[in-house]
Formats: structure tokens, sequence, C-alpha cells
């Protein structure tokens, strides 16, 4: 975990008004995203960059104080590490549906029989499979949304229930795999061992996937799919036997990131390899003329027509990913381009929201929470337990990335935890499940802005031409049909209520923290 | 303790006021110290710690359970091994 910079700020009107920034950002992003329906991330980086603005006027004494707090959170771990885990996500799942993986999909959904009805279950169980593999839930939810969400609704899924069981197996995996940065982060301020958490939390996210698997395919059945009227209609039940299944193969390169991910290998090492395989299947397919796909498709110079771009069009190799066009449509392009370019205002956004964190923090607006819970909330351990619940809900509704607001609320839960001797197991517990699920229900948390964002990149892509502006998902109504996350929340709820899964310290000691 | 049994551990529905025996010996945070005393919450469970009076808070600590009240779920214990600040 990184150092805490000394900096402390004092604010007028109180601790609480450090919370001014965030509190600025989510009114502006229910007004923006909620009230208005506009998704556009650039327009929340806006919001929250007029919140630090807004932050600064009510700052005591020196406001240079206030500006280095804003440079330590945006220089900390965890905003560098949802940075990477997205640009590399982002050019691997974009690659991977240049090279057909969607027609795959389609195809073997068709070939198994797999309708509409049964999609958003089948989309939940795979998502949650590749999210436990590979540990990151943003990396799953930009795949699943980049690769399966338009298979989905080429067969007539609803698109909402599809968006929202994808965001569902997310949340599973970003719980569950002990790779996950969440899991992780749980285990270390709790003292406890990794693997033991993880086994310990086996028995509450069972339970909650199992209800979500039944919603899903109540919901599937019962809710319409894609119904005339809606823009989808247009392009729904447009498979055929033109699929191709050759786009399959890249379930290799998927495989080879989870394996290499559950291996302990680095996320960029993992997708790395992943993003190299796909790119020689690829060429490959491509060359062979089984996929529409070829090294340009990967990456593209489009370079303004004179005498030298010509020339180095002209080139063997070199030549094939050059391409000359009329000045004014000069520009870069393809998968390793637009994959990572999708996620550049959201990579700012997540910085600027660190940096928001980071002054509730130093301004003390965290502990006077704290203060309050313990003297007037938490005085059984029901109560206390609830409030762990509750309180970790309510810090990712203000930091949005989930690893972040999980990294801010673990003092707490293990302060809270420690005056009842609950269990490091149990704390760690109730801090990952409620920090997993509900990173992905608000429609500003940064999970599920990471599959808005994969979606926003349907929109006229290479592999998708015909997904429209208008087909994309409101991620302010998606936040119902997240199952897997609400049930999550209300096990633990009701965990806290009746004991189940209760442990004491006095019941027995984890062992010593290692990574797995 | 092996990864199954790590599994299959707390399945059950813990009750909020623990009991134990005297004799019991268990690892515990120290929860509560004043003036008038130290003791640790186990739950809603409170065993005073008697023969200290100045420990702090979240200190870990092997206690001896020397009585306990099963009606009001309360009990006395003495420090048998300081583990530290976890």
């Amino acid at each position: 975990m990184p150092e805490e910079p000394d900096i402390e700020l004092s604010f007028r009107g109180g601790r609480l008004v450090s919370a001014l920034p965030i509190a600025f950002f989510i009114a502006w992003a229910i007004f923006q995203s909620g009230i208005l329906g506009i998704g556009d991330t650039t327009g929340l980086v806006a919001g929250m960059l007029t919140g630090l603005i807004v932050g600064l006027l009510f700052v005591r004494g020196d406001w240079k104080d206030y500006a280095d707090v804003v440079f330590a959170g945006m220089t900390r771990r965890v905003a560098a590490t949802a940075v990477v885990a997205w640009l590399w996500a982002g050019m691997f799942a974009e690659t991977i549906q240049v090279g057909g993986f969607v027609d795959g999909l389609v195809w073997a959904a068709t070939a198994l029989n797999v309708g509409p009805g049964l999609f958003p279950a089948v989309t939940f169980l795979l998502a949650a499979l590749l999210a436990t593999g590979i540990g990151t839930g943003y990396g799953t939810a930009i795949a699943f949304t980049s690769l399966v969400f338009p298979a989905g609704l080429l067969l007539g899924a609803n698109p909402v229930l599809l968006f929202g069981a994808i965001l569902s197996g997310a949340v599973f995996g970003d719980n569950l795999a002990p790779v996950s940065d969440t899991t992780i982060v749980s285990a270390v301020t709790q003292d406890a061992d990794i693997g033991g958490v993880v086994a310990s939390r086996v028995k509450y996210a069972v339970v909650a996937a199992v209800l979500a698997i039944a919603a899903y395919l109540a919901a599937g059945f019962g809710i319409p799919g894609v119904v005339s009227g809606m823009p989808h209609a247009n392009v729904t039940g447009q498979v055929d036997a033109t699929v191709s299944a050759w786009g399959l193969v890249h379930l290799l390169d998927i495989a080879i990131v989870i394996v290499l991910a559950v291996r302990g290998r680095h996320i960029i090492e993992a997708i790395s390899w992943g993003l190299i395989a796909a790119a020689v299947f690829n060429v490959a397919l491509g060359a062979a003329d089984l996929i529409d796909v070829s090294a340009a498709s990967m990456l593209l110079f489009r370079a303004p027509q004179n005498g030298l771009t010509q020339a180095v069009d002209a080139l063997p190799l070199l030549g094939a990913v050059v391409e000359t066009v009329p000045g004014g449509q000069a520009g870069v392009g393809g998968s390793i381009y637009s994959g990572a370019a999708g996620f550049f205002p959201l990579i700012v956004l997540t910085l600027l929201l660190v940096a928001g964190a980071e002054i509730m923090r130093a301004g003390g607006g965290f502990d006077a929470i704290q203060e309050l819970l313990i003297d007037r909330v938490a005085t059984t351990v029901r109560r206390a337990e609830t409030t762990m619940v509750l309180g970790t809900a309510l810090v990712n509704a203000t930091v949005t990335i989930n690893t972040a607001a999980e990294i801010a609320i673990a003092p707490y839960i293990a302060t809270l935890g420690k005056r009842f001797n609950i269990n490091g197991y149990r704390r760690a517990n109730i801090l990952d499940a409620n920090t997993s699920a509900l990173g992905y229900i608000f429609p500003w948390g940064g999970g599920l802005l990471a599959g808005f964002g994969a979606m926003q990149g349907l929109v006229g892509g290479n592999g998708t031409p015909w997904f429209t502006q208008e087909m994309l998902v409101n991620p302010a109504s998606v936040w119902p049909y997240v199952f897997h996350g609400w049930f999550l929340v209300a096990v633990f709820l009701v965990a806290a209520w009746t004991g189940y899964g209760r442990e004491y310290v006095s019941d027995r000691t984890s062992e010593e923290v290692s990574r797995v | 303790m092996s990864r199954l049994d790590k599994l299959l551990k707390g399945w059950t529905f813990r009750t909020a006021t623990p009991s134990f025996e005297p004799g019991d010996v268990i690892t515990a945070f120290v929860t509560h110290s004043d003036g008038d005393g130290v003791s640790s919450r186990i739950g809603d469970s409170v065993l005073r710690i008697e023969g200290e009076t100045d420990v702090d808070i979240e200190t870990k600590v092997r206690l001896k359970v020397t009585s306990f009240d099963e009606q009001n779920h309360v009990g006395t214990a003495e420090i048998v091994e300081f583990l530290g600040e976890f």
C-alpha cells in the first residue's frame, strides 16, 4: 500500500466539507447521466475538474497544500493499476473483436441453441468464469461488452439485461478471484491470508450466484428481448450461415491470459501474451481468407497522399499497415489504437477521482464519519456488521473506483470489526463483497463506466458496423439488473443480522498474509 | 488447516453472544480500556480482564477465562500472553 502523505487540510465549515469535490461530482454525474441521459465520460471529467476547483475555495490557509494533495492522490499506485488494466484490456478486447470473435460466439450460441431467453444467464456464468480467472472485473466488463454484448443483441437478447449480466459476472470475479486486486487489498488490510479469505467467502458468493442465475433465467424469459420499435430490431436475427466459427480460435488467447494470470503473472505480462497470440491468429486467419481481417485491422497509418507516403505504402511488410488518404482524413487507426484510446477519458476521470478521495482523507472527512459510526451507530455486533456493509457501500458510492474505495474504507472496517472481535476473514469478506458489488451498480461506478466505454467503442466499430449510437444502454438504467451485485449485498445484510458465516477472533486465527 | 477445511468452515449461524467456559484459553483483541479497567468484547459478550489497568485498545492477547455468566453474557478473564498489536 502507498504511504500516506503528511499533509492535512482544514476546510471552512468543518471536516465534512472535504467531501465537497466528490459530492459535487456525484451531483453532476446524477444530473448528467441520470436526469439528462448523457453518458459522455469526458463530461464527467469536466464535472470532477469543476468539483476540485469548488473545493479549493473552502480551504483555510495555503492553497498550495490542496494542490499537493491533488498530486499525491493522482500518483497513487491504485490509480496506475486501473489505468494499466484498462489500456491493456482495451487493446486485447478490440483485437479479438476485429478477429471475428463475436461472429464465433454467435455461431456457437446458434449451434448450441442458446436463445435470447437463456443468453443472459449463460453470459453471467461465462463472465464470472473469465473474471475469476483474470482477476479483473473491469477487464471482464470491457471484454464481454466488446465481444459478447453485440453477439447477444444479434440473437435478440434484452440489451439492458445483458449488460447487467456482464456486470454481474465481473462482480463475481472481482469478489472471488485470488488474483483480483480487491481480494488482495481485503486480505492484506484485515491481516488474513489470501487463500483462507477466498475459501471463506465461497459460502456467500455461491448463495448470491445461485439466486442471480435464477433471476437471469426468470428475467431472460420474462422480460421481452429486442422488440420492434427498438433500434436493435433491425439487426436482430441477422444471424445466418455466413457467420464464421473461426473467431472462436480466440478462446485460445483468452485461455493464455487466464492461465498466466492464475499463475500469478502480472496483468501487463498476461494480457501482452494474449495480445500477441491474438495478433498472430488474426494475420494467419486473414491470410488464409477464413476471416476478413489483416494487420491493418490492428494498426493502420492513414497518411496524407504525397510522393514519400506513396513510396512507403508500396513497401513490403511496412506497406501493409500504411495507406494513403486525402489530407483531411489522415490519422492512425486499428484495434491497438482504438482499443486504448477508448479509455482515455475514463483514465483521466479516475486520476481526478482518486485525487478527490485524497482530499477527503487529508481534510478529515473520512475520520469524521468513522467517529460518528463508532460512537453512535455500531453499538452491537449486528449493528456493527450492518454498518460495515452499508459503510462500504457508501464509500463505494463516493470513490467509484472500487479498489480505491476499498483502500479508503479498509481501516474503518478493521477498527469497527476489532471492537467486536470479528474474525479477519469475516471482515475481509464484508469489505470485499460489498466493494465488488457496488462498484458495478452505481451509474457512475468505474466498473460500469468501463463496460459503457467499451460499448461506446462498438458504435461504428470495425467488428460491429451495424451498431449505432441509439443502441447504447443508458448507464443509469442498468442498476436494477446487476442481480449478483444486489444479491451479494443482500446476503451480507442477512448474514450480519442472522450471524450466517460469522466468526470471531476467538474461533480461529487467520494465517499470515501471503499472496496466495 | 487444509484448504478443504477452510472452505467448509463457518457455514453456520453464529450467535451474537458467544459463551465461554472457565478455563478456556482464547485469542482476542482488547476492545475497551479506561480508568476503571480493561475488557474484551467478543460479539456482544464481554470479558472483563482482571489484574490489568493499562493495555491499549486493539492489543491482541491470549486470555484465560476465569468465570462466565451465561445469562448476562459477561465474564472475567486474565491475560496469559501478549501477542502484540495487529
